[in-house]
């Protein structure tokens, strides 16, 4: 590719991701290091290191059987539950802490571990769908002719084993940083407390922001911890790259263990997916007092008109930030997968998103609000900036996955053809990953649709509905908080349902 | 038969890829930045208004400055789940070129901290001429209005036949072992409160206060909206909480059986504590006028009754409100003598203690 594309995706990279972390770093001293791991701190890590193998156990235990049913068998209605089943993903965890404590009466770290093990059983399923089709079909036949469905599953599951573990790394980076539902649950029973608390604890002193920053150093390293296996993993399971003969198997028949599965993944789509939405309908319908569907037709109707300037600024911004992310993105992406050590820069692409968003968003400050930027950094163009920086590592890692499966050789001959770099990326290599580029717009889209923590910090993020939201669900009524809840899921899965319906290749979202 | 590809390169070269990469963001500034005009093609007089006051309840009355002066006011509010401190770092981080004009907090240890560090600007404004100098910076760079009172809420169904509690130390009582609650001391008023006992009582009867709410099993929420929620559907049967939040539960079409206690009236009885909302304007702010126009807007006597009638119930502070219907029960209320100046800075000093004792 061309060394000018690199340098400047590079440049982008280090501007929009790295120099706001990096300039954070540079307020830390020595002695910000002192009294970092106390017997309370550790405990505070021990709990959020326990929260997060609980919720991802949890997500394993749901995700697996799920991924693997609704992808590999002849489970009724499977058409219908797979994209069902990846909407909790995509949902702020707050709004699913918020439908589960008003369901049912859990409360405290069980239930923060349940809320956020819902949020993320779609990463283990998703990853465990993708490696349970890439069995080759010749030898599930064998396995079946052998032994039956026993035998075929035996065979099976260490194929799977990758694709699960990819997912429950993910889901255990995802859950130890969330500080959302903690704190929700919190707010409706006894507290208990996680090292995020610490962590905005430290932020309230101005004399304490190099102990902040400090202070982030454990979570960011359990992260890298918990994500770089992941990548590993990944390449050996989930996207594994296939043999030119690959033959994709036919779905496994359950005979009459169809109607279990059935019965199991339809459970599992009504308490994760259509439980928390059946609740926010009634509550938008007027809840207990007066529910009724006129009801939740006038909520969604007035949230609308109240918020339409705040739901039209996300929806621009997000797509923006999304639509700018993709070409930096596909150069980062081809530039790890085809350089020889592009792979060892795969800690510095997850570190924006490995860093609490609080740092992020204070490092993007530091950055930006100077008299030379101060056009960007006072009005709108700061949020893109902000969205770019906290979510591009996404469109880059699925990019790199989907290049890694691409077949080098097309490239070579373009190459030998005398197809320069620039067409070779857009005519070559970019057609065929169509599916991996529109699974990571959909990610941009969809996480600076719902990013609060680091964007709160810059001035456009004011005028943004999830702000709107977050504020609402202090302060105003339960019917405009649930239709305001509604409209923004809506919007969430919008772009990945329009893709399902009007497009005939399939979303690919996975790293 | 594979359609030949044209052999022409269009490998980019430096210079034109960093003139695209300069354009495009350029142009995308532009469109996303812009400029503000009025209709005549004059710039727009505004003011940058950072506003810590729930904004659901701030938003209506600075339109109605809007309408009143011209002047478009920018204001940018802050998450509850923040409780102040996502303003505060943002006027710390920007000190070095300040965008916000007026911060309006709800409450005045982080304001005070702000004018130590001399991030704000002095400014006596003739609408705080009849606000009592226990609400006012000696050196002028911070004014308190429409105030909050750190009150009990009592669940009087569940508290049934006895006693209601009158006083702080019936939290430390064991006669209301893990029967009552408050939020925990890190944030917002809470921390504020704290802070303001250390000042009064005392580092010794401070600690051993604290070390017997643990003792006491108290229930500690992560804020006081929780611990209004929490004493409104009967979990425990009283707490510590601010008015505002106390208002909300006794406003409810619900109905809710709570009450208020502004403790501790008593001759020995330290009083009820105030936390002033207060108002400042920044070090260098871009806008000084339409800042102090704002600001003259805030203090004024007329606003503060605005406040006090609003969902919040701000306790107004101006001499010529005294005496005014409120529907909270002020009435003989006996209030804690502050000095908020110290409390500001015993915050700093305490923090970490308190982190130790409440963060586990």
């Amino acid at each position: 590719m061309s060394r000018a594309l690199r340098i400047l995706a590079g440049l982008a990279f280090a501007l929009l991701c790295l120099a706001p972390i990096a300039v954070m770093a540079t307020r830390v001293g020595a002695g910000d290091f002192e009294r970092l791991f106390t017997e309370r701190t550790l405990g505070l890590l021990s709990r959020t290191l326990t929260l997060g193998a609980a919720a991802t156990t949890i997500a394993v235990l749901v995700g697996a059987p799920f991924g693997f049913l609704l992808s590999r068998t002849d489970v009724p209605g499977a058409a219908l539950m797979r994209p069902l089943g990846i909407v909790p993903l995509v949902l702020p965890p707050l709004f699913l802490a918020i439908t589960w404590t008003a369901l049912f009466e859990l409360r405290g770290p069980w239930a923060t571990a349940i809320v956020l093990g819902v949020n993320t059983f779609p990463l283990v399923a998703l990853f465990t769908a993708k490696a349970a089709s890439r069995v080759d079909a010749r030898r599930e036949e064998a396995a079946l002719l052998a032994g039956g469905l026993g035998a075929a599953l035996r065979m099976e599951l260490p194929l799977l084993l990758p694709g699960v573990l990819t997912g429950a790394a993910l889901a255990f980076a995802f859950t130890v940083n969330d500080w959302s539902v903690p704190d929700y649950v919190s707010s409706v029973g006894p507290k208990f407390n996680v090292y995020a608390d610490e962590i905005f604890a430290n932020w309230k002193l101005e004399a304490n922001t190099g102990k902040a920053v400090v202070t982030a150093i454990p979570l960011v390293v359990v992260t890298l911890a918990a994500l770089l296996p992941a990548l590993a993993l990944r390449r050996k399971g989930a996207l594994a790259t296939l043999d030119g003969d690959f033959q994709r198997p036919a779905p496994l028949r359950l005979g009459r263990l169809r109607w279990v599965a059935f019965a199991f993944c339809l459970s599992v789509v009504l308490f994760c997916v259509l439980g928390p939405i059946a609740r926010l309908t009634y509550e938008a319908g007027g809840g207990g007092r007066s529910f009724s569907f006129a009801g939740v037709v006038t909520a969604m109707r007035e949230t609308l008109d109240y918020e339409r300037d705040f739901l039209a600024n996300s929806l621009i911004w997000s797509a923006a930030a999304a639509t700018l992310a993709l070409p930096v993105a596909l150069v980062l992406a081809h530039w790890i997968e085809r350089t020889r050590g592009g792979r060892w820069t795969e800690p510095l692409i997850l570190l924006p998103v490995a860093v609490p968003a609080i740092l992020f968003g204070i490092g993007t400050i530091n950055l930006w609000n100077h008299d030379w930027s101060a056009a960007v950094y006072d009005g709108n163009a700061m949020i893109l900036l902000l969205y770019l920086g906290r979510f591009l590592a996404f469109p880059v890692l699925v990019l790199s996955g989907a290049v890694a499966a691409l077949d080098p050789r097309l490239e070579e001959a373009g190459e030998l053809a005398g197809v320069g770099p620039l067409r070779r990326l857009t005519r070559l290599v970019a057609p065929p990953l169509r599916p991996s580029m529109v699974g990571g717009w959909v990610m941009v889209f969809v996480f600076a649709m719902r990013e609060l923590d680091a964007a709160v910090l810059v001035p456009a993020a004011n005028h943004t509905v999830i702000f709107k939201a977050y504020n609402r669900i202090h302060f105003a009524r339960d019917d405009a908080v649930a239709a305001l809840c509604l409209l923004i899921l809506f919007f969430l899965v919008l772009p990945g349902l329009l893709w399902s319906l009007f497009a005939r290749e399939k979303l690919e979202v996975l790293p | 038969m594979m359609k030949r590809l044209p052999r022409r390169s269009l490998s980019p070269s430096l210079p034109a890829l960093a003139l695209l990469s300069i354009a495009l963001p350029a142009l995308a500034c532009t469109l996303l930045t812009g400029c503000s005009s009025d209709g005549d093609g004059d710039p727009v007089r505004e003011v940058v208004l950072y506003c810590a006051h729930d904004q659901v309840h701030a938003e209506p009355l600075v339109r109605e400055f809007e309408r009143k002066t011209g002047i478009k006011v920018r204001a940018e509010y802050d998450i509850e789940a923040h409780k102040t401190v996502g303003l505060v770092r943002r006027i710390r981080e920007e000190q070095g070129r300040p965008r916000c004009d007026v911060f309006w907090n709800n409450e005045v240890a982080h304001t005070v901290s702000l004018a130590s560090d001399g991030l704000l600007a002095a400014y006596d404004s003739p609408s705080a001429a009849d606000i009592p100098a226990q609400f006012r910076d000696p050196e002028r760079r911070w004014t308190g209005f429409g105030a909050r009172a750190r009150v009990f809420i009592v669940n009087t169904d569940r508290l049934g036949d006895r006693a209601a509690p009158d006083g702080m130390w019936d939290l430390v009582d064991p006669a209301w072992k893990a029967d009552c609650g408050m939020a925990r001391p890190l944030t917002g008023t809470t921390l504020t409160h704290v802070a303001a006992l250390y000042t009064v009582l005392g580092e010794e009867r401070t600690r051993e206060y604290l070390d017997g709410l643990r003792a006491n099993e108290v229930h500690l929420t992560s804020g006081n909206a929780t611990l209004m929620r929490q004493v409104r559907e009967s979990n425990f049967t009283w707490g510590w909480t601010d008015t505002d939040d106390y208002w909300v539960a006794k406003s409810d079409p619900n109905g809710y059986a709570v009450d208020a206690v502004f403790p501790d009236g008593g001759p020995d009885g330290v009083g009820t504590l105030l936390i002033p909302n207060t108002v400042a304007i920044l070090a260098n702010a871009p806008h000084p006028d339409e800042a102090r126009a704002l600001v003259d807007y805030l203090l004024t006597a007329e606003f503060e009754a605005k406040l006090a009638d609003s969902r919040s119930a701000q306790i107004p502070v101006h001499e010529s409100l005294k005496g005014r219907p409120h529907v909270l029960p002020l009435d003989g209320v006996k209030w804690m003598e502050v000095d908020y100046a110290e409390v500001g800075a015993v915050i700093d000093e305490r923090f970490e203690e308190l982190k130790e004792m409440f963060l586990d």
